[in-house]
């Protein structure tokens, strides 16, 4: 499904130039469970942004079902973005001023769903999250886990191709940390594409396969036998 | 999603509601003032604009060596319509010169603003009387109309427009004539009355000498005016060198004609006074400027907040918004403040209208549908919320989600700067309008102070009609007022001070030159205590007063450059007048015209009416000499009979003040209201800039830093902005004032204490503002601040 070819970006700044990926080739297949992992500053993130079109790379090639999507302008990027992919971040970034309920609705109001199907869509998402009785709440009133799985549920919403997670278990503890987990286990099991940045080798556990980075390349890729048999 | 933006913004605003009320407040503070001056500003420039030939119309003038005038002679009007097919209407109109009293039985109407007004000048001017304009045509030469309120004062019972017969003067005069109507005054019109008069014809038997009438035309659409006014001051010369006017080719050479437009009598007439016109262009700045700094407070406490809404922008656009979606939403959250805004400021301006009709001596009224609210407000709404929007709701929607979603957020040194720069601007504006406030007050209090050269306390001027030209016919008069207790001397002349004086062609040391005249009576210099010079004033003990001496001030010796004056001759009027006094000069016209060469005599054929008595009253016995003249009048002056009345001449004298008090209650209000405005932003701001250094100021505290130490890191920058705001003002207020100043023959020396003023209080208010901020991050527990961190 995703495929990148010698992927670059580099960093400027008045005094440095920091290479975030050189050279990076990853393939992904429809359904896979992908980590990726490695050391502070090693790019891990920076390549999420790319594959989330939220950055732009100097060179490379990136191709979504053949569709290469580094040549789309601003607007193109956004439509594609809303209509294929859903991300879920380290501290939630749910909006303060809009309810559970609101915040999960946006992206389906970005994609001009119809007022009716978005109530049915986000009931049914709210009911399968298992935070009904949370969703007139603001997320200031949520633990940390309830944040998540609110953000879960709105990067689901829109039945969206790939997710993009980009250390969804930083912020919290180990049992709400596992629960989001199994959460993102159960989604992928309906044949949802999902990559995933995180520190944590437990988090990455759940994963098909483990792509290591290091200063930018990738030094190594290890299939997940655990998972994988589990799955055959 | 505009239900959803709606919601975003209103829990935005609820949340930052102190900010919030701050910046609709002072907007709607502003926008009051504001609106006030864009009515005032619509009201003021359409003066007679409802006349259906408004841009058609035109005054003519004539324009003399010395100054230029809208009287001129009635034979003028017809030769104009005559010769130039272009015109397609000449007419004539005289202001009333005195005050008339009119009568219906117990009921009396003082007035001296009726208009006279031939047909064709009535045509013109569109002065129709309520039932039509009719010309007067066989026996009737002319038609009386009058004011609905002053037909009201008259007879107050009447319900039809049908003619009444009215007494002219005292009840015992005899005089009776018939009004035949009344005529809607339009008060929002140069020619106001509160009758008018409508001949057939005007002046009929006056020649070029004499220039008693105002000649307004009507030309045809598409007139080439510039033309016209060469043509009509080739005529007018040709005239003036036919007629019996004795003027020589050389000094008719010197004088021509213009024509003045309707659309420019009111605010600047070409023969008159701009002042009106000044303080509308002064005032539409102040407006301007006030509305500029309420929406720079809605800039810098947008891009303030800007980081707060960063996290908002990344997520929506992570989720597929556009950038020109999030500009809009932003665009429509400072539409609705200014939107509420508008409201308030409508409301306040209702508040306020009565006291700003009161000052502008206008009639405005926010309900009136012709004064174009209608289409300024949505217009200035508009543009407001663009001026105050558009740069933060660029940066807010140019936010970079990969950034800004991880937290590492600054607002870039752009709006650093900017937002710093913009509170400059804010406090120079503030500190402009300070030192002009101080400096107006200075003026104001020296020309309450300085000497006058005349004392105008106690001496009370009688409005009268009998013409007591000849000394002999107002001595007996005079004699019945002295014997009043308590009254020290009368006099009466043709000018009094505070009014505008004659001016005349006189002669002397070979120089000729027009002067000011005044006509006098005996007593004169001593009922106002003018202060003589050299020589002696006039006295009855000398008989050749009453028929060739003059008196001059100190500024027409000068003029004349005369050595030794008493003896001299001054000649005028065919009369060779031998000067025999020299007084002082005194203010006749306030502090903005320097004193004119003046010629005062007794007996002068070419001069004015002497109707203006004054009397020179002891305080202690005035309320009693008042009444006694008031019993005693119709035995003094039959003329007036029972209708005494009178004014004192101080009050009258204080109206050339007038206009300085005007300027200085504008000036007061610019300036409470821009500190008020800047306060509100500073205090806003310094609130944000302090929660945004909560960290840094727990950080500081658990290393050690004393309370004022923090307060002082705090209020440093602030402190910087208000300095630099005062040395950047400094110098446009003092070009400003200088110029302000100019405008005054006695002024002030420009003092230097409002400068230092105008710093000691912006750097007070400012501390005293951001230190109270300061106080709660002093205040507080530093480990709340890192937990919160």
């Amino acid at each position: 499904m995703i495929k990148i070819e010698n992927l670059e970006k580099v960093y400027k700044t008045e005094e440095i130039e920091t290479t975030a990926l050189n050279g990076i080739n990853l393939h992904v297949k429809e359904g896979e469970f992908v980590s990726i992992m490695g050391p502070s500053g090693c790019g891990k993130s920076t390549l999420l942004n790319v594959m989330g079109l939220l950055d732009k790379p100097e060179s490379g090639s990136y191709k979504f079902i053949e569709t290469e999507l580094l040549t789309l302008n601003d607007r193109e990027r956004s439509n594609f973005r809303k209509r294929n992919m859903g991300f879920v971040f380290q501290n939630f970034n749910l909006i303060d001023e809009l309810t559970v309920f609101e915040n999960i609705e946006l992206p389906l109001i970005y994609n001009k769903v119809p007022a009716g199907e978005r109530k049915k869509l986000v009931n049914e998402i709210i009911g399968r999250m298992n935070i009904v009785n949370r969703s007139g709440h603001f997320p200031q009133q949520l633990s940390g886990g309830q944040q998540q799985r609110v953000a879960v549920a709105r990067a689901l919403v829109t039945k969206p191709k790939l997710v993009l997670a980009d250390e969804p278990t930083g912020n919290l503890d180990s049992t709400h940390g596992n629960e989001v987990m199994e959460l993102l286990c159960e989604l992928n099991e309906t044949g949802t594409t999902i990559v995933m940045v995180t520190h944590s080798s437990h988090d990455a556990s759940f994963s098909n396969r483990i792509i290591n980075l290091k200063d930018g390349h990738v030094i190594s890729e290890k299939i997940n036998k655990g998972r994988t048999e589990e799955l055959i | 999603m505009f239900k959803l933006n709606l919601k975003i913004a209103l829990r935005n605003l609820w949340k930052n509601r102190t900010i919030t009320a701050i910046n609709v407040g002072g907007l709607a503070v502003a926008l009051s003032a504001f609106i006030l001056v864009m009515m005032y500003a619509t009201y003021e420039t359409s003066f007679d604009k409802e006349n259906p030939n408004y841009d058609n119309i035109y005054v003519v003038g004539i324009t003399y060596p010395e100054f230029k005038t809208y009287y001129t002679a009635a034979p003028f009007a017809k030769a104009i319509k005559q010769n130039f097919p272009e015109v397609e209407s000449a007419g004539l109109v005289k202001e009333g010169s005195f005050e008339l009293t009119i009568k219906n039985g117990k009921n009396t109407l003082f007035t001296n603003k009726i208009l006279a007004a031939d047909y064709n000048a009535a045509k013109i001017l569109n002065i129709n009387p309520n039932g039509g304009l009719i010309k007067p045509a066989g026996d009737v030469e002319r038609l009386t109309y009058l004011s609905n309120e002053s037909m009201k004062t008259l007879f107050p019972n009447k319900k039809d427009n049908k003619p009444e017969m009215v007494g002219f003067g005292a009840s015992n005069s005899g005089i009776t004539g018939i009004i035949a109507g009344s005529i809607k005054n339009n008060l929002h019109s140069n020619f106001t009355f509160d009758g008018v008069s409508i001949a057939n014809e005007l002046g009929k038997n006056d020649n070029y000498d004499m220039n008693d009438y105002t000649i307004c035309v009507q030309v045809k659409p598409e007139t080439q005016v510039v033309n016209l006014e060469q043509k009509i001051t080739n005529l007018y010369q040709a005239e003036l060198l036919k007629s019996k006017a004795g003027k020589r080719i050389d000094e008719v050479k010197g004088i021509s004609t213009f024509l003045d437009p309707l659309s420019n009598l009111h605010l600047k007439p070409k023969a008159g006074n701009d002042a009106p016109y000044k303080t509308l262009i002064a005032l539409s700045v102040l407006g301007v400027l006030i509305l500029v700094i309420a929406s720079i407070n809605f800039t810098n406490l947008s891009i303030a907040q800007a980081t707060k809404r960063a996290k908002e922008v990344g997520v929506k656009k992570v989720l597929g918004a556009y950038r020109f979606q999030l500009t809009t939403q932003f665009l429509v959250e400072i539409f609705m403040q200014c939107f509420a805004a508008t409201i308030l400021a409508l409301i306040l301006a209702e508040l306020v209208l009565p006291n700003f009709n009161n000052l502008f001596q206008t009639h405005l009224s926010i309900w009136h549908i012709n004064n174009g609210l209608y289409w300024q407000l949505p217009l200035i709404l508009g543009v407001i919320t663009l001026i105050a929007g558009i740069y933060p709701a660029m940066i807010l929607s140019g936010f970079k989600p990969a950034v800004v979603l991880k937290g590492n957020f600054s607002t870039s040194k752009q709006s650093y700067w900017l937002r710093n720069g913009l509170l400059v601007f804010q406090f120079s504006v503030a500190v402009v309008f300070i030192i002009g406030l101080f400096i107006i007050n200075s003026q104001l209090k020296y020309m309450s102070k300085e000497d006058l050269g005349f004392t105008a306390n106690q001496v009370v001027y009688i409005k009268n009609i009998s013409i007591f030209n000849d000394p002999i016919k107002f001595e007996p008069v005079r004699e019945k007022i002295l014997k009043i207790p308590g009254i020290k001397s009368a006099t009466v002349a043709t000018f009094i001070p505070g009014g505008i004086n004659g001016i005349n062609n006189y002669t002397a040391n070979g120089i000729k030159a027009n002067i000011d005249f005044v006509d006098v009576d005996f007593d004169y210099f001593e009922t106002l205590e003018i202060k003589l010079k050299e020589g002696r004033l006039f006295s009855n003990e000398f008989k050749t007063d009453t028929i060739n001496s003059a008196v001059i001030n100190e500024s027409a010796v000068a003029k004349y450059g005369i050595k030794n004056p008493i003896g001299q001759t001054i000649r005028g009027c065919n009369i060779d007048y031998k000067i025999i006094g020299v007084i002082k000069d005194f203010k006749t016209q306030g502090f903005e015209t320097a004193i004119q060469p003046t010629i005062y005599t007794i007996k002068d054929p070419c001069g004015g009416y002497k109707t203006q008595i004054m009397l020179k009253i002891e305080e202690s016995k005035m309320t009693e000499a008042l009444a006694n003249l008031k019993s005693q009048w119709s035995t003094i002056n039959k003329l007036d009979g029972e209708d005494f009345r009178y004014q004192f001449l101080d009050e009258l004298y204080g109206k050339l003040f007038k206009k300085q008090e005007q300027l200085q209650s504008i000036f007061f209000a610019a300036a409470i209201l821009t500190i008020f405005i800047a306060i509100l932003g500073l205090f806003a701001f310094a609130k944000y800039i302090t929660n945004g250094r909560m960290k840094e100021i727990a950080v500081r505290k658990i290393l050690g830093a004393s309370d004022i130490q923090i307060l002082k890191l705090l209020n440093t920058s602030f402190f910087a902005i208000v300095v630099i705001a005062n040395l950047i003002s400094w110098p446009l207020a003092y070009i400003l004032t200088k110029k302000w100043l100019e405008t005054f023959a006695y002024r002030i020396e420009m003092p230097i204490l409002p400068f230092a003023l105008s710093a000691l209080i912006t750097i007070c208010l400012t501390v005293i503002t951001v230190s109270i901020q300061a106080q709660k991050a002093v205040k507080s527990n530093p480990v709340d601040a890192l937990k919160y961190e």
